[in-house]
């Protein structure tokens, strides 16, 4: 039996300030000058009046741009290293978009496969997902081309739909269910409410147009991998600043340095970007030292190596990386024009 | 990989965590070349000293702490277990930094990461080892793994070369080898130095001279990527077919577990597909960025 329940829209700062009693709850917020999710400091919820998404991805709440693996510190013993402590703290992200929660989802294959990662792990199995449906995407949105679609449910906990003057409240999974059966601010729904949930969400997958025909799409990519012409091409305008990778929510890569202090210092870990030319540089070669073979890898990476791996484009078709790019670089175009 | 593979190289993590490196204590420094020094280190940890293994091919992330870490093979052999090893060459941020490190000095070490050499198809065979500079490293831990287990195969031949006499990495392997009857020693040197009495020529034409027999043979190959690109096509004259030929790969990695992202070749990842790939596999590969 699914449990719907709806909240009014006036009364959100209160609902969020319940689950604030049981989890560090994150919302949509412009508080840093960026739209990101934040830690809800209470009173009245007023982002559903901007949000229609966050510039930097949730994704840096479970995988921070910058965090400490160890610290080490030096004495007449020897080195001595000591982790930092575990972070078991609940955490709730509210709002979260359908394509940036499945990009969490792609994300987990490779830091849950093989060695798991239990920096990530911990934190996003320490995570629910409260996510909200998009009433109006962008015109660089292209989800459902992928796969998705502005109320997709996968990997969230609970799916919020916007009707009008209250959310409409889904539980997805079971933690899901057991959170709204215990929230006392939720209220239930009525059939009216069910079925103006259902209109906004077909209303909503209307407004999509961009579109990438993914079919062979792997296969396409194969094809134009030698064609340095296509890929020169491709990149020309490219300034390699690497935002299309920092702020996609489905890129994981990372780089590790020790920061030195005083006494001893931390090993770190930050995003990195393939963008970047240091990224895959040796003293005395570089694979990746042209800036077309940048773009291609990232462009195959997702969309032919990933699927080689785990049978899933790594891309949600949030529309950051065009939306952001400082050139207006797009690659849907550039999927839409492959050779061949 | 196969599920076992990670099983048997999860034993060795620190707390479980396959980013917190052990702590090991370099025993002995020797100079290889002005340039190259390798390092005799132990971990700090006694029961660890007495249980780690590994396989030949395998590499670690070296860690020098408030520097950084640097990825390098493990160049002893598991035969040879009083100590571990590993050569550096002097040319970035953290190869200075251990340079600059004494005897006594600790370090940090995960791993062993990465596949190694298949030795179960090494067995029984004739072998064939062809290595340019410190690319000797990975292979004399696969050497010395074949000579302490002599009577698993059969014949051996070693070409090793380098830039100058000077260049010559692990003199003291190449005198021993040399002497021992059970295997056919090639040293040479690109050019004629002036102090070098031995052959000189560059390593693939030393090789298609010395002419190997490919029937029943294996041979690996390690060396600069330049010294690799002319081997292969030596070894197809003499016969061998892309899956008798093996070499080990170099990319710059930084977790070595396969996450990070950046020793990739399309869908491999050299860190835990490899380094160990056969000519095959790699003319397989649907890139050929490496």
């Amino acid at each position: 039996m699914s449990i719907i329940k709806k909240i009014a829209k006036k009364d959100l700062g209160k609902l969020l300030d319940e689950w604030s009693r049981d989890f560090t709850v994150f919302s949509p917020s412009k508080a840093s000058g960026i739209a990101r999710m934040e830690v809800w400091q209470g009173g009245e919820a007023s982002f559903l009046d901007w949000y229609r998404n966050t510039v930097i991805p949730p994704k840096d709440i479970v995988l921070p741009l910058l965090e400490e693996m160890f610290s080490f510190s030096k004495s007449e013993e020897g080195y001595k290293l000591e982790t930092p402590p575990a972070d078991d703290s609940k955490r709730l992200i509210f709002g979260i978009r359908p394509c940036d929660a499945r990009a969490l989802s792609i994300i987990d294959m490779t830091y849950g496969d093989g060695y798991q990662d239990n920096y990530y792990m911990q934190r996003r199995n320490n995570t629910l997902l409260v996510g909200l449906g998009c009433t109006n995407p962008y015109d660089s949105c292209f989800c459902t081309a992928l796969g998705g679609n502005p109320h997709d449910t996968t990997t969230m906990d609970v799916m919020l739909t916007d009707i009008g003057d209250g959310l409409l409240a889904e539980a997805v999974s079971q933690t899901g269910k057991e959170l709204l059966q215990k929230t006392a601010e939720l209220k239930a729904a009525t059939e009216e409410d069910r079925t103006k949930a259902e209109n906004v969400k077909q209303a909503a997958e209307k407004k999509i147009s961009r579109n990438i025909e993914t079919e062979g799409i792997a296969e396409k990519l194969r094809a134009c991998f030698e064609d340095k012409e296509f890929w020169q091409q491709t990149a020309a305008k490219c300034v390699g600043c690497g935002i299309c990778t920092l702020l996609c929510p489905t890129c994981y890569c990372f780089d590790i340095s020790d920061e030195k202090t005083e006494d001893g210092g931390v090993r770190v870990r930050s995003l990195d970007s393939c963008s970047f030319s240091v990224y895959t540089k040796m003293p005395m070669e570089n694979p990746r030292s042209e800036k077309w073979q940048r773009v291609r890898n990232r462009v195959c990476h997702k969309y032919e190596y990933y699927p080689m791996l785990f049978d899933t484009i790594a891309c949600t078709g949030c529309g950051r990386c065009i939306r952001l790019c400082p050139v207006n670089w797009d690659i849907t175009q550039t999927l839409n024009s492959l050779p061949g | 990989m196969t599920i076992d593979n990670i099983s048997h190289r999860k034993k060795f993590l620190a707390q479980d965590n396959a980013y917190l490196p052990h702590i090991a204590v370099i025993e002995k420094i020797i100079e290889e070349t002005p340039d190259t020094l390798t390092f005799h280190f132990n971990f700090k940890d006694e029961k660890l000293k007495q249980e780690f293994t590994f396989e030949s091919g395998q590499f670690g992330e070296y860690s020098v702490f408030g520097v950084g870490e640097a990825t390098f093979c493990i160049s002893s052999s598991p035969t040879r277990r009083q100590h571990l090893e590993f050569a550096v060459k002097r040319v970035g941020k953290v190869t200075n930094a251990l340079h600059r490190l004494g005897v006594g000095a600790e370090i940090g070490f995960r791993g062993p990461f990465g596949n190694g050499f298949p030795l179960d198809k090494l067995k029984g065979k004739n072998l064939v080892f062809v290595a340019g500079g410190i690319g000797l490293a990975p292979l004399r831990s696969l050497i010395w793994n074949v000579i302490d287990n002599r009577k698993d195969y059969g014949k051996i031949d070693i070409v090793y070369g380098a830039r100058s006499s000077a260049d010559l990495c692990f003199k003291y392997d190449l005198e021993q080898w040399a002497k021992d009857e059970s295997l056919k020693m090639t040293t040479t040197i690109d050019r004629d130095d002036g102090q070098w009495k031995g052959k000189t020529g560059f390593v693939p034409q030393v090789l298609e001279q010395a002419a190997p027999s490919a029937k029943d043979a294996v041979a690996v190959v390690c060396g600069p990527p330049v010294m690799i690109r002319f081997t292969f096509p030596v070894l197809e004259k003499l016969g061998f077919t892309p899956e008798q030929m093996l070499t080990t790969l170099e990319k710059k990695m930084k977790c070595g577990i396969g996450k990070c992202g950046r020793c990739n070749i399309g869908d491999i990842y050299v860190c835990r597909d490899g380094p160990v790939f056969s000519y095959a596999q790699i003319k397989d590969f649907i890139s050929s960025e490496y």
